[in-house]
């Protein structure tokens, strides 16, 4: 704040003076006012804020100006911190996510998915899973989301799905891309020249291949359990 | 022409003391102060006020309570009239409802994220968080006309503080405030202790807020985006007017002129925009958020205001009080600071005024006797302290 002004405080002299008072009155005071003393954090000192005369180099007026986070006498504010988003980010993330599975899939990593990648997102309400490419991951925290695109009935159909909701109960990686995308976002695929087609067929053989590798258990109940193969397709 | 008098009214004029100023029937009227003539005599001016006739002419008669000292004051507490509508107090009583029960706080808008739900429901909400906001004055009826707190937030460097300012905060031994604004209160219970920090434990998880801010700026803005007029055709022999307004207004027959508040391009955004009844999600005194839902005008950074919503049911009056409570159980010294704060305020006023204030910058710094007092307590302490952490090593 304002250094000068609280340099030239003689605190020395304040402190000679304060002695010699407590002491006078040490000499008076009972043993009962002794018990009630308590210590607590020190009141606030203000420093001066001098405004100088610009023609005449003088002080021409000053202010006391109290210490900032001085609540009530006592210093105890300090400033919130700024990354708060990040924070509630995290919280939420670690409730959502407790084992860091989504993030590790979405993340930047080696193993994450990537543009190009083909999935398949169960629902947790059931109903058919939709399969698609992955054209794009738009990563935002707690609010991350994948877009997908799949042929349904020779219409194309895009949909947005937030990794971390609750609603999406299982993704399986159906297919990785030969070649990493030079793009982050596959917009091109909608135009007819580069569009996929529908991913149909890799699902297909994907479940296929599954059943083949897959205990005759599982495989019966293959449907359901989508949501622990996506760990398992992960780690392939 | 002058209605012609019964001559037995101006039978009593023409007598010498009737025309007197001092006759009873002119001092009970025009309360003149009258320099009493001897040619006066009380049985006189007791007749004059036995002839009822003569009473009817000079001030008539009602049936109404007699007006008292002013008559000249009309629509009285006790005119027997009923309360007025207008005017400061009908004002306020007619604004009672709408005005919340206790203040709001100011915020700043860090940005825009989102709440899921553990059945996959996705809120998305406005993160508000408080920077140190304290109470820096409270406004009455009695004085102001109405009641409000005036709340502070963040930090300014004096630098950029006016004088006027900096003696302001100084009166209130609060440091230089970034914002300061004023929340309108419905009475005198909602007023609170000045310099103590809100904090977001304020508002209730739940409860509904209104909050305001400015909207974002846009600029200089066209017809078309400013109020959403329809531009003109872009073709069929249209040059060069695609996006401009068109008419402004009728002709000769309706006064060849444009009439006032014509909607036009210019200024767009940076408006005050009120949010109504937003629900709290989340409070964090650690992090000194609000989490509202739903969006809030203005971009990220821009200072919002957060007040308990006009238009529905404040939050439970229990809830109320513990706030309140928690405030007095912080701050329990508030009042104590505000008043040394005040009389040292009262000192270097004098000393500005004196010019003695460069002195008392070389003298140094004169702590106030309430001041020393506590220093003195707590350095007291701190010196038994360790004395008794000395003796106890002596023991060990």
């Amino acid at each position: 704040m304002n250094a000068a002004p609280l340099a030239r405080r003689p605190l020395g002299c304040l402190k000679a003076t304060l002695r010699q008072t407590r002491h006078q009155r040490l000499l008076v005071r009972h043993m009962a006012t002794e018990a009630s003393q308590t210590t607590s954090k020190p009141p606030v000192q203000h420093g001066f804020y001098p405004i100088t005369d610009p023609k005449k180099k003088t002080i021409r007026t000053a202010f006391a100006v109290y210490p900032q986070g001085t609540v009530a006498g006592v210093k105890n504010a300090s400033p919130p911190p700024s990354n708060v988003l990040q924070a509630l980010h995290e919280a939420q993330i670690k409730r959502l996510d407790p084992t860091g599975v989504r993030t590790a899939m979405f993340g930047k990593n080696r193993d994450a998915v990537k543009p190009g990648d083909v999935l398949m997102i169960t629902h947790r309400r059931g109903g058919e899973p939709f399969a698609g490419v992955v054209m794009s991951i738009r990563r935002r925290g707690i609010d991350s989301a994948v877009l997908l695109r799949n042929h349904l009935g020779k219409i194309g159909v895009e949909m947005w799905f937030k990794i971390y909701n609750k609603n999406v109960a299982g993704i399986d990686i159906i297919k990785r891309a030969p070649k990493r995308a030079r793009r982050a976002r596959l917009t091109y695929m909608r135009q007819p020249k580069h569009d996929m087609g529908s991913v149909e067929n890799l699902v297909f053989e994907w479940k296929r291949t599954r059943k083949v590798f897959s205990t005759a258990k599982s495989a019966a109940g293959a449907g359901g359990k989508n949501a622990k193969g996506a760990k398992a397709a992960k780690k392939k | 022409m002058a209605p012609r008098l019964p001559a037995r009214c101006w039978r009593q004029l023409s007598s010498p003391s009737a025309l007197s100023p001092s006759s009873s029937l002119l001092s009970k009227t025009c309360r003149l102060p009258a320099p009493t003539p001897v040619t006066l005599s009380a049985p006189a001016a007791s007749t004059y006020l036995s002839t009822a006739s003569a009473r009817c002419a000079r001030t008539g008669w009602s049936t109404l309570p007699p007006r008292t000292a002013k008559p000249y004051r009309f629509n009285q507490v006790t005119s027997g009239l009923p309360a007025p509508t207008t005017g400061p107090a009908a004002a306020l009583k007619r604004k009672e409802r709408t005005t919340p029960v206790r203040a709001g706080v100011l915020a700043v808008k860090k940005g825009m994220t989102v709440f899921m739900g553990k059945r996959g429901a996705r809120i998305p909400c406005t993160v508000l968080q408080l920077d140190r906001v304290q109470t820096v004055f409270n406004k009455t009826r009695s004085k102001h006309g109405y009641w409000a707190v005036q709340v502070g937030m963040g930090e300014r460097h004096p630098d950029n503080v006016g004088a006027p300012l900096l003696g302001y905060f100084e009166a209130k031994g609060i440091p230089p405030k970034q914002v300061l604004a004023e929340f309108r209160v419905r009475d005198e219970s909602g007023l609170l202790p000045v310099g103590v920090q809100l904090q977001p434990d304020w508002f209730q998880v739940g409860q509904r807020v209104d909050v305001r801010s400015n909207s974002r700026g846009q600029g200089f803005a066209g017809g078309m985006k400013r109020h959403g007029f329809a531009g003109q055709e872009k073709s069929h022999g249209n040059s060069l007017n695609h996006r401009t307004i068109g008419s402004v207004g009728p002709s000769q027959g309706s006064g060849s002129r444009v009439l006032p508040g014509k909607k036009m391009p210019g200024r767009m955004g940076n408006q005050r925009v009120t949010v109504q009844n937003l629900p709290v999600l989340l409070v964090d005194n650690d992090l000194g958020i609000v989490v509202v839902k739903g969006c809030v005008a203005g971009p990220k950074g821009c200072i919002v205001r957060i007040q308990d919503a006009c238009k529905k049911e404040p939050p439970a009056r229990d809830f109320v009080q513990q706030a309140r409570q928690r405030l007095e159980e912080r701050f329990p010294d508030a009042e104590a600071h505000l008043q040394a704060a005040r009389e040292r305020h009262l000192e270097l006023k004098a000393a500005r005024r004196d010019k003695r204030i460069a002195e008392l910058l070389e003298g140094g710094l004169t702590v106030p006797q309430s001041q020393a007092d506590e220093i003195e307590q707590i350095l007291a302490a701190a010196e038994e302290e360790d004395k008794g952490g000395r003796n106890a090593e002596v023991m060990a």
